[in-house]
């Protein structure tokens, strides 16, 4: 079987990293994030100051370290909210059908007719710019689309037989849910959540960008991309390192997320 | 295997080898034959012979995978496999027309039969468009439409199955090829309306003198229709030669066992019915709601019309009917999936809805497609043992063991357990849904067309289990079928349906032999009664032949 093929790897290896850096950056950093130097403002990467420092002379290499745990956590909850939310109302929605349906989708749809970072900013201006605001924020305006592709993953797969062949055998609906509609979602669900992931991100990162997200001084994926554009000019890496941070974690979870719908598929099992 | 040599060869194929590009796989193994101008020619194969392959390659149609080792195919003297794709074109349709398995799918559903049928015309004839017109509305007459001038602005979705196979038939036959390939061209529709196709598919192409290459799974049918046959088993020819020799003396131990995988009539079987009744079913009436608009009432679509069918202890019931008849709806509303808008269902003796649980335990189902009645994301053995999760005084381990030997009897042995359903052949998942099925002991089983997607030597081995366990245990069952061969096979009891009715039932024999209505005497036309002779061979009748 070809598990290890050089895409999982690459994901693989690129989320490695990225988990690591996050927790070395509970521990440890080259420089304390947050220590404002004067003297060394905007100096270029070199041997002290790896990724170099920003206008305020703080190092880009230990904030873009914290500014994982950031991204990290912020990504894996948003995630998780939509996800959860999602699955559920969209197992409610497609199993029961009639007006359950009816209502949940119209609720679902007008949501959806809101790009996700608008319907995002209206909630953060009601709730106020925080971590946690952005989480919830975001995590409302994504449930929708999984709503959606998990419903469209129930309605065929209720017409199955083996879906009425539960029914036969006398399994009551929350267990015919759970045990044999929910677990053939998961090919859908893992796809939809790990380019979520991705989303989660970069919505963050347009967020901070736009001066909606995390709070500065907190450093963020984001606001340092933000941050950096008045100096796109003088200091390129103040953008550029950022911005490779984001581009390589979603590589890394797109090829993650792929092999991930594989691994938890048992028709692949076969394929060698 | 003897190859006639005829003056009026249209197409000869020689040592013709095919493989899978990539693996080396040979699927097409050096087959050779001659079709005859005007003449009918069947190729008879389970799937995986290998037969759609090499009429693929007849066209040079074959998918982008597959690549040719070797041979020749020669039409009109020409080489198919050398010419190149713009004469290749010219010889698609006007020459060489193909009819397609699937009528649901093989019409374009964005076009309107009118100008689906004149691409052709066209392409391939100059004429004006009044000419094509008048030549569209002629066929599509010929062909049994019944408003030609409405089909023309009509879309393939708002005809039948077999409505749109004889468009199909009419698109193909408008260019007069003198070759038409059918492949499985009637596979996908219910018994009689298969026979009317192919009556139809035989005088048109008689009319035209255009030589028919039929491909199919179906021996009977093919012999038939046929005037010489090729037996094909895993990409090979196996045997050749005149339709009524190879019926009557088959010569290869394939084509023996592929005549007696056909179904044959059972025993007779003297069953107590004089006792209450296992399952009955009083006065059915099932209606549909169909589309509600915002100013008219959902339009109510009666499936069954106040239908009664009673199963005795062990007793086989077959319900048979065409597509529409109402058949698998009674089924599913006796197994409780579908709910009854009127009528008493009773379960020895008492009221089905006042112990559900009961019910459940006792009367389970066996679905027609093993391919979507097994869960994907589970393997054999849980499968099996999740039927047993609700039975009462059984521990774990009681349930495991009752499930592996469970699936012991169903012919597959521990190997099997710990493996997914797609893993399995068609007929080792069937197996597994009757596992299923049977495991909890049922006194009542409801078979929906167990048989009908399975390959006829499969058929033959999953019929025989089913009446080994039906024979074992001695449940009662429903068995729902448009293939009467089948039903001729395992029947106890017969009962025939029409338009949500049930319009003739009796015993087994009597239907058989003696048919009073009108519809039943055209499903019993579409199958042959067999008798098996000592050289292994088979001779057809086809029965009632003179009452149509």
């Amino acid at each position: 079987m070809k598990t290890f093929t050089l895409n999982n790897f690459i994901g693989g290896l690129l989320i490695a990293v990225l988990l690591a850096t996050a927790a070395l950056g509970l521990f440890w950093t080259p420089f304390d994030p947050m220590k404002l130097s004067f003297t060394a403002r905007l100096s270029a990467p070199s041997v002290t100051h790896l990724l170099g420092t920003d206008e305020f002379g703080r190092d880009v290499l230990s904030r873009l370290m914290v500014g994982a745990q950031a991204s990290v956590w912020i990504g894996f909850l948003t995630v998780s909210f939509a996800t959860i939310w999602g699955t559920l109302i969209g197992l409610v929605s497609g199993y029961a059908r009639g007006w359950a349906d009816g209502v949940i989708m119209a609720v679902n749809n007008a949501l959806l007719a809101f790009p996700g970072i608008l319907l995002a900013l209206g909630l953060l201006a009601v709730f106020g710019a925080s971590q946690y605001g952005i989480i919830f924020a975001l995590g409302i305006a994504y449930t929708p689309s999984m709503a959606r592709v998990v419903r469209g993953a129930v309605l065929s797969l209720r017409e199955r037989e083996f879906i009425e062949a539960s029914r036969v055998m006398g399994n009551g609906e929350l267990f015919t849910l759970f045990r044999h509609v929910l677990p053939n979602c998961l090919a859908p669900i893992t796809v939809l959540a790990t380019s979520m992931f991705g989303w989660a991100i970069l919505s963050e990162s347009a967020l901070s960008f736009l001066g909606l997200g995390v709070p500065p001084p907190a450093p963020t994926w984001g606001n340092m991309l933000a941050a950096g554009r008045p100096f796109i000019q003088q200091a390129v890496w103040l953008g550029l390192f950022p911005g490779v941070c984001i581009a390589l974690t979603l590589l890394g979870i797109n090829l993650l997320g792929d092999a991930l719908r594989d691994r938890l598929d048992p028709r692949m099992r076969g394929l060698k | 295997m003897t190859r006639e040599t005829f003056d009026n060869v249209l197409l000869s194929v020689n040592d013709l080898s095919l493989e899978v590009a990539h693996t080396g796989i040979e699927v097409v193994k050096g087959i050779s034959f001659d079709i005859a101008a005007g003449e009918i020619f069947g190729i008879v194969g389970e799937s995986g012979s290998g037969k759609t392959l090499a009429t693929r390659a007849l066209i040079s149609l074959l998918p982008p995978a597959i690549r040719v080792t070797g041979g020749s195919v020669r039409y009109k003297g020409r080489d198919v496999l050398a010419i190149k794709d713009k004469d290749l074109r010219r010889l698609r349709g006007a020459e060489i027309g193909v009819v397609f398995q699937e009528p649901m799918t093989s019409l374009n559903p964005s076009m309107t039969i009118g100008r689906q049928l004149e691409e052709g015309l066209i392409l391939h004839a100059k004429l004006s468009p009044e000419e094509r017109r008048a030549r569209i509305l002629e066929m599509l007459e010929r062909v049994g439409i019944r408003e030609p001038e409405g089909a023309l602005a009509a879309y393939p979705h708002e005809f039948s199955g077999g409505m749109r196979q004889r468009i199909m038939l009419a698109s193909v036959m408008l260019l007069k090829p003198a070759l038409l390939i059918a492949d499985e061209p009637t596979t996908a529709l219910d018994a009689v309306i298969q026979r009317d196709v192919m009556e139809l598919m035989v005088e048109l192409t008689r009319a035209e003198g255009t030589a028919v290459l039929l491909i199919s799974h179906d021996l009977p049918m093919v012999a038939r229709y046929t005037s010489r046959i090729v037996v094909m088993e895993k990409g090979a020819i196996v045997e050749q030669g005149r339709t009524e020799d190879l019926l009557d003396a088959p010569q290869h131990a394939y084509t023996r066992k592929l005549l007696s995988s056909l179904p044959f009539r059972g025993e007779v079987r003297s069953l107590d019915t004089s006792r209450q009744p296992m399952v009955s079913a009083q006065n059915i009436v099932v209606d549909y709601a169909g589309r509600k608009s915002l100013l008219k009432r959902a339009k109510i679509k009666r499936a069954l019309h106040g239908v009664s069918i009673d199963i005795h202890e062990g007793e086989v019931v077959a319900l048979v009917g065409g597509s529409g008849s109402g058949k698998t709806t009674l089924g599913r509303t006796i197994a409780g999936l579908v709910k009854e808008s009127e009528g008493d269902i009773r379960f020895q003796g008492r009221s089905r809805d006042e112990d559900w649980r009961d019910y459940r335990l006792n009367c389970q189902m066996v679905f027609q497609d093993p391919y979507s009645s097994l869960d994907p994301r589970m393997t054999i053995l849980t499968l099996v043992e999740e039927a047993l999760r609700l039975v009462p005084d059984l521990d774990t381990a009681a349930k495991r063991k009752r499930a592996s030997e469970t699936l012991e009897e169903v012919g597959l042995n521990a190997d099997y357990a710990s493996r997914y359903p797609h893993e399995l052949s068609g007929g080792q998942r069937q197996r597994v849904a009757i596992a299923r099925a049977i495991a909890r002991r049922p006194r009542f089983l409801i078979a929906d067309e167990p048989v009908s997607a399975l390959d006829v030597t499969v058929r033959a081995q999953v019929l025989d289990l089913f009446s080994d366990l039906q024979k074992r245990y001695g449940f009662s069952c429903l068995f729902i079928s448009h293939d009467l061969g089948v039903v001729e096979q395992v029947a106890d009891r017969v009962v025939v349906m029409q338009d949500g009715r049930i319009i003739e039932e009796g015993d087994r024999d009597a239907i058989f032999d003696n048919p009073q209505q009108d519809y039943t005497r055209r499903l019993l036309s579409a199958i042959p009664a067999l008798d098996q002779n000592e050289r292994g061979g088979v001779t057809l009748k086809w029965r009632l032949e003179e009452g149509l």
